[in-house]
C-alpha cells in the first residue's frame, strides 16, 4: 500500500517537486558530477539538504519486502550512505553547512555549551536534579542527549519515575556533550572529533558497561556512527531506552495500573534512526503490546515502509516548513489508522509531529493526540 | 533563451520552470544512463491548456520539446537527443479525473503512475488489467500509452496497455487540442469506445514514442479483479528455452486464458542463484535450469481447477518438468509476482546483479516460434563480440554480461523478450572510463542491429532504437516516407521529441 509514494519531500514539494528532490534526479546529478560534467556549489547543497535521509528510496527501490527474493543492489545500494558521501564532499568542498546548520555546528562546539540548541551546558542538566536514583557512576549509564533535557524535559522525568518504579538506579554525568549527531548528519564529521572522545572517554571513567538513550538519533549516533569513526568497537553497548524498556517488561519490573475497561487504540510511528537506520522495528512494538489495555494498530506504512516524520537529515533546523508538511500526512495517516494516540520514540519525531499537529484545526486535533512512549508508559503505572 | 524562459514563466508561474543547470542534469536521463542529453529548461504544467501555451511558442520559436512522464524509458525515449530544448515533466499531471464504474472505464491524467492508478481502482475491486511495465511503480499512464507497455503483469490476459485505451486527448505539436474515439463527437458525455467517429485516431499516438502529440488526458478500460487465482511454478530441466516456447504454444493453441507466463531463462536462474537474488531456488532447484510459471484468474473455484489442470498437462507432459511448492519460499516465483506485484520490482534488478551495472537492453515482441532462435543468436553475437568485450571486462575484472532476461507471454502468439547487454558503468573504482563508454554504445547498436535483423518489433524506441531503424534501413522506404510527411504535417517544425527517427534530415 502506498509503496509507489518513495519519497517524503518529493509528496510534500507536491507541484514543486522537479526530480532533483528525490532519488532518481538525485542519482543522475551524481552520474554528471563524477563524470566531471557538474560541479560542486553552494546552489547544489540547497538542494540536497532537502532530504531527510529517511532511507525509504533504498526501501521502496530495492526491497522486496520478502525474504525468498533479494534484489542485489539492496546489497550495494544504501541511498542513505550515497546522499551522505555526497554531503561530506560538500562540506570538504566548502559549500556546506548551510546557514542553519553552521549555526548549530558552532552552538554544539562551543565550551560553554556542548549543544546545539545554545543554551548554556548547566541548564541541560537540570532535569536530573533530586532523582535519587541517578548516580555519577554505575554500569547502566544514560546518554540523555540534547533535546530531551533541553526541549522535552518531562519525558525525562517520566522515565525517571519508570526507572524509579522498576528499582533502577542509573548513571548520568553532568559533563555529557552533544552526540554529534547533528553535524554528522550534515556531512560535517570533522567538527564532531572532540565531541566523539569526550563522550566515549566519559562513559568509560563512569565505568558503564550499557549506556542507553531515550534518543533516537543519539542511539543511532552512538551505536553506528562512533565505532565507524573511531575504528573500533566502543568498550560499552549501546541501547535504545525501548530495548531496555522490554527488559524490564519482560521480567515483570514495571508496575502497570490494572486498566480500567476501555482499551486504547494506538498505533506507532517508526522513527528513521531507529527503523530503517538501525533495524529497530519489533521492540518498540513488544514494548507497546505489553501496556495493559492497549490495542496496538499499525499505520498503512509501517516499519521499513514507515513514511518519514520530516525532521531528520538537517530538515527540521534548516527547511522547518518542509518537515511539517511532511509530518502533516504522517499525522492524517495516523488518525487514518483509527488509533487515538500516535506513539513514537525519538524526541525529534515527537518535536515536529507536534508542531504538525499544532497547526492542524480543532476537528483533526480531536482525532489523536502525539506522545512519546516513555510519556504513555509513565501515565500508565 | 532569456525571452524565451519569460514567456514560458508567465504560462506555468516561476515555481514550475527552472534552468538550473542541477535540475537540468536531474532530467538529462533516463533508466539507461548512458544516452544523455541535458535540455535547457525544465517546465511542469499543471493542465492540457499551459501544455498548449507552451508548445505554441516552442512551436513560433522551433525549440524541441521532450515529454517526460516517470522517466523509465530504456532507450534515451524521455530527455533531449543532444544538449537542448524544453523537457515537459509530466508527473505533476497526476489526477484521476473519473471513474466511470458503470462503464468501467477510468479517466486520468497522464502523467498518473500505474501505481497509483491501481492503488485506487484496488479499493473498487478493480484493476487496469494490463500493468503497464515492469517499472508501473514510477512510469505513467502517458507513457504506457506512447510505448504500449508490457511487463507489469497481465499481459497474457490482457496484451499490451494500448489494448485498453478508450480515449486520449492530445496536444498537436502545434497546440491544438484533440480528443479521439468516442469523444470525436462532442456531444458524448464521456468517453465509451476506442473506435468509431472516423479513423482510429488514437492508434496514431499509441506506441507513437512521444513524436505525434502530447498525451494529457487518458480514458482505459478497467476490470473487475476475479476473486480466484492460482500460480504455479516449474522448472525445465531439459532445452528450456526450446520447451518454454512449445508451452507458450500450447497454452495459445488450447485457448487457455492465462493472466500471466513467463519464462526465465538458464542464464539469469543460474547467476541469480550464485549472487544470492534467489533463496528459495537454491535448495529447491537441484540444477539450476530455466524457469516457468504462469498465473490464471477465474470467477469460480471450478473454473480455476479446470484452467489449471489444462495448463499442467501442458506442462508436465514435457520431459523432466517439474513442479515446484505452492508457497514463495518453495520457490513459487508466480506467487510473488501476483500477490506482491512482483511484477513492478523484478526487472530493473536483474540488471544490478553486480554494482555499477547498467541496462543496455533490448526488449522488443517476436512471435513465440522465433525466441529459441534469437536466444542462441545472441550467445553467437556475444562470442563474435568477445575481443571488444573484453576491453571492459579488462578494467571491471568481470565480463559484462550477454542474454536475456524473462520471456513473457503477451497478446496473440506473441512474447516481449527483454534480451540485451548488461555492461559495466563508465565511472568505476573511482576513475572515468571513457573507453567504457565508447565500448558500451558500440556493442549496444550492435546487438540491436543483430536481433533487428529477425524481425522483432520495437516497443520502446527512444533515442538509440528509432534511430538505429532509420540508420539500417529497416523501415521500408515507402513506410518511412508516410511517417515522416505524417510528422511534418502534424509537426511542420519538428519540435516535438526531436531527433528520434532523424527526422530532421541527418539520415
Amino acid at each position: 500500500m502506498g509503496r509507489y509514494l518513495t519519497c517524503p519531500v518529493k509528496e510534500a514539494l507536491g507541484d514543486e517537486a522537479f526530480e532533483i528532490y528525490f532519488s532518481r534526479g538525485r542519482m543522475a546529478i551524481l552520474k554528471s558530477i563524477l563524470e566531471g560534467k557538474l560541479s560542486l556549489s553552494r546552489e547544489l547543497a540547497e538542494y540536497v539538504y532537502q532530504c531527510s535521509e529517511c532511507g525509504n528510496c533504498t526501501e521502496v527501490c530495492h526491497m522486496t519486502q520478502n525474504d525468498n527474493i533479494i534484489l542485489n543492489t539492496s546489497k550495494w545500494i544504501d541511498h542513505v550512505e550515497v546522499w551522505d558521501a555526497l554531503r561530506r564532499d560538500l562540506v570538504k568542498a566548502g559549500y556546506a553547512p548551510l546557514e542553519k546548520h553552521a549555526r548549530l555546528i558552532e552552538l554544539m562546539n562551543r565550551e560553554d555549551m556542548k549543544n546545539p540548541y545554545g543554551e548554556l551546558k548547566v541548564k541541560k542538566y537540570e532535569w536530573a536534579k533530586g532523582f535519587s536514583n541517578i548516580k555519577e557512576k554505575g554500569e547502566l549509564a544514560i546518554f540523555a542527549g540534547c533535546t530531551m533535557p533541553l526541549r522535552q524535559r518531562e519525558t525525562l522525568k517520566n522515565m525517571m519515575k519508570i526507572l524509579e518504579a522498576a528499582g533502577k538506579e542509573i548513571a548520568y554525568s553532568n559533563d555529557e556533550w552533544c552526540c554529534g549527531s547533528i553535524a554528522m548528519r550534515i556531512g560535517d564529521y570533522k567538527s564532531v572529533e572532540e565531541e566523539v572522545h569526550h563522550n566515549i572517554d566519559l562513559f568509560k571513567k563512569m565505568g558503564a558497561k550499557i549506556v542507553f538513550s531515550p534518543c533516537a538519533g543519539c542511539y543511532r549516533t552512538l551505536k553506528k556512527d562512533y565505532p565507524e569513526y573511531i575504528g573500533e568497537d566502543l568498550p560499552f553497548e549501546v541501547k535504545h531506552i525501548t530495548e531496555l524498556l522490554i527488559e524490564m517488561m519482560n521480567n515483570k519490573e514495571i508496575p502497570f495500573k490494572t486498566p480500567n475497561s476501555k482499551t486504547i487504540k494506538v498505533t506507532y510511528h517508526d522513527p528513521c534512526h531507529l527503523g530503517r537506520h538501525m533495524g529497530l522495528y519489533e521492540i518498540p512494538r513488544d514494548v507497546i503490546t505489553n501496556i495493559p489495555g492497549i490495542e496496538l494498530i499499525e499505520m498503512k506504512r509501517n516499519k521499513n515502509n514507515a513514511w518519514c516524520c520530516g525532521a531528520g537529515g538537517g530538515v527540521k533546523s534548516q527547511f522547518p516548513d518542509l518537515a511539517v508538511e511532511i509530518s502533516k500526512e504522517r499525522i492524517h495517516e495516523a488518525i487514518e489508522s483509527g488509533a487515538e494516540i500516535l506513539l513514537t520514540s525519538c524526541p525529534f519525531c515527537v518535536g515536529n509531529l507536534t508542531d504538525a499537529y499544532n497547526e492542524m484545526d480543532s476537528e483533526t486535533k480531536e482525532n489523536i493526540k502525539v506522545v512519546d512512549l516513555i510519556d504513555f508508559i509513565a501515565s500508565r503505572l | 533563451m532569456s525571452d524565451i524562459y519569460q514567456k514560458l514563466e508567465k504560462i506555468v508561474s516561476k515555481n514550475y520552470i527552472s534552468n538550473s543547470e542541477y535540475i537540468r542534469h536531474a532530467y538529462s536521463r533516463n533508466v539507461d544512463p548512458l544516452l544523455q542529453g541535458v535540455p535547457d529548461i525544465v517546465i511542469r504544467p499543471q493542465d492540457t491548456q499551459e501544455i498548449s501555451e507552451i508548445i505554441r511558442i516552442a512551436s513560433e520559436e522551433k525549440i524541441p520539446i521532450y515529454p517526460r512522464g516517470g522517466g523509465d524509458c530504456e532507450f534515451g525515449g524521455s530527455k533531449p537527443i543532444g544538449n537542448q530544448g524544453i523537457v515537459l515533466d509530466m508527473k505533476r499531471m497526476n489526477n484521476i479525473i473519473n471513474l466511470d464504474e458503470d462503464n468501467l472505464i477510468a479517466t486520468v491524467e497522464a502523467g498518473i503512475s500505474w501505481a497509483k492508478l491501481n492503488e485506487f481502482l484496488s479499493d473498487y475491486g478493480l484493476y487496469t488489467g494490463c500493468m503497464g511495465p515492469g517499472s508501473g511503480m514510477t512510469a505513467s499512464i502517458g507513457g504506457g500509452i506512447s510505448h504500449h507497455s508490457v511487463g507489469g503483469g497481465g499481459c497474457a490476459k490482457y496484451g499490451a496497455c494500448t489494448n485498453q485505451l478508450v480515449s486520449l486527448e492530445v496536444v498537436l505539436p502545434t497546440g491544438e487540442i484533440i480528443e479521439t474515439g468516442s469523444q470525436a463527437n462532442k456531444f458524448s458525455k464521456s468517453p465509451f469506445n476506442r473506435f468509431g467517429n472516423g479513423p482510429d485516431l488514437a492508434g496514431l499516438f499509441c506506441g507513437d514514442n512521444g513524436i505525434f502529440g502530447i498525451k494529457t488526458k487518458v480514458s482505459l478500460q478497467v476490470f473487475p479483479r476475479p476473486p480466484y487465482a492460482e500460480y504455479k511454478t516449474f522448472v525445465l530441466n531439459r532445452k528450456s528455452a526450446q520447451v518454454s516456447a512449445e508451452i507458450f504454444s500450447d497454452i495459445r493453441h488450447k485457448g487457455i486464458d492465462v493472466y500471466d507466463a513467463m519464462y526465465i531463462m538458464d542464464l539469469v536462474v543460474n547467476i541469480g542463484c550464485q549472487q544470492g537474488l534467489f533463496p528459495m531456488w537454491e535448495d529447491n532447484l537441484k540444477r539450476k535450469k530455466g524457469i516457468f510459471f504462469y498465473t490464471i484468474e477465474a470467477n469460480t473455484e471450478e473454473e480455476l481447477e479446470a484452467k489449471s489442470k489444462q495448463l499442467d498437462e501442458i506442462i508436465l507432459n514435457k520431459k523432466r518438468t517439474e513442479e515446484l511448492g505452492s508457497e514463495i519460499s518453495d520457490g513459487n516465483i508466480a506467487k510473488w509476482h501476483y500477490e506482491e506485484q512482483g511484477h513492478w520490482q523484478f526487472y530493473h534488478n536483474l540488471w544490478g546483479m553486480f554494482p555499477a551495472l547498467e541496462p543496455l537492453t533490448a526488449e522488443c515482441f517476436t512471435p513465440i516460434n522465433s525466441y529459441p532462435e534469437i536466444l542462441t543468436d545472441i550467445d553467437m553475437w556475444d562470442v563474435e563480440h568477445n575481443d571488444e568485450i573484453q576491453k571492459i571486462t579488462n578494467i571491471t575484472g568481470q565480463r559484462p554480461i550477454t542474454g536475456s532476461g524473462p520471456i513473457l507471454l503477451i497478446d496473440g502468439c506473441n512474447v516481449e523478450l527483454t534480451c540485451g547487454f548488461t555492461s559495466f558503468s563508465s565511472y568505476h573504482n573511482g576513475e572515468y572510463h571513457e573507453i567504457i563508454d565508447e565500448v558500451n554504445i558500440k556493442l549496444w547498436k550492435s546487438l540491436l542491429e543483430r536481433v533487428t535483423k529477425h524481425g522483432v518489433q520495437w516497443y520502446m524506441m527512444g533515442e538509440i532504437m528509432s534511430q538505429i531503424m532509420v540508420e539500417i534501413g529497416a523501415y521500408p522506404e515507402d513506410f518511412y516516407s508516410f511517417m515522416k510527411s505524417m510528422k511534418k504535417t502534424l509537426d511542420p517544425n519538428l519540435i516535438l521529441s526531436r531527433g528520434k527517427y532523424h527526422f530532421g534530415g541527418k539520415k
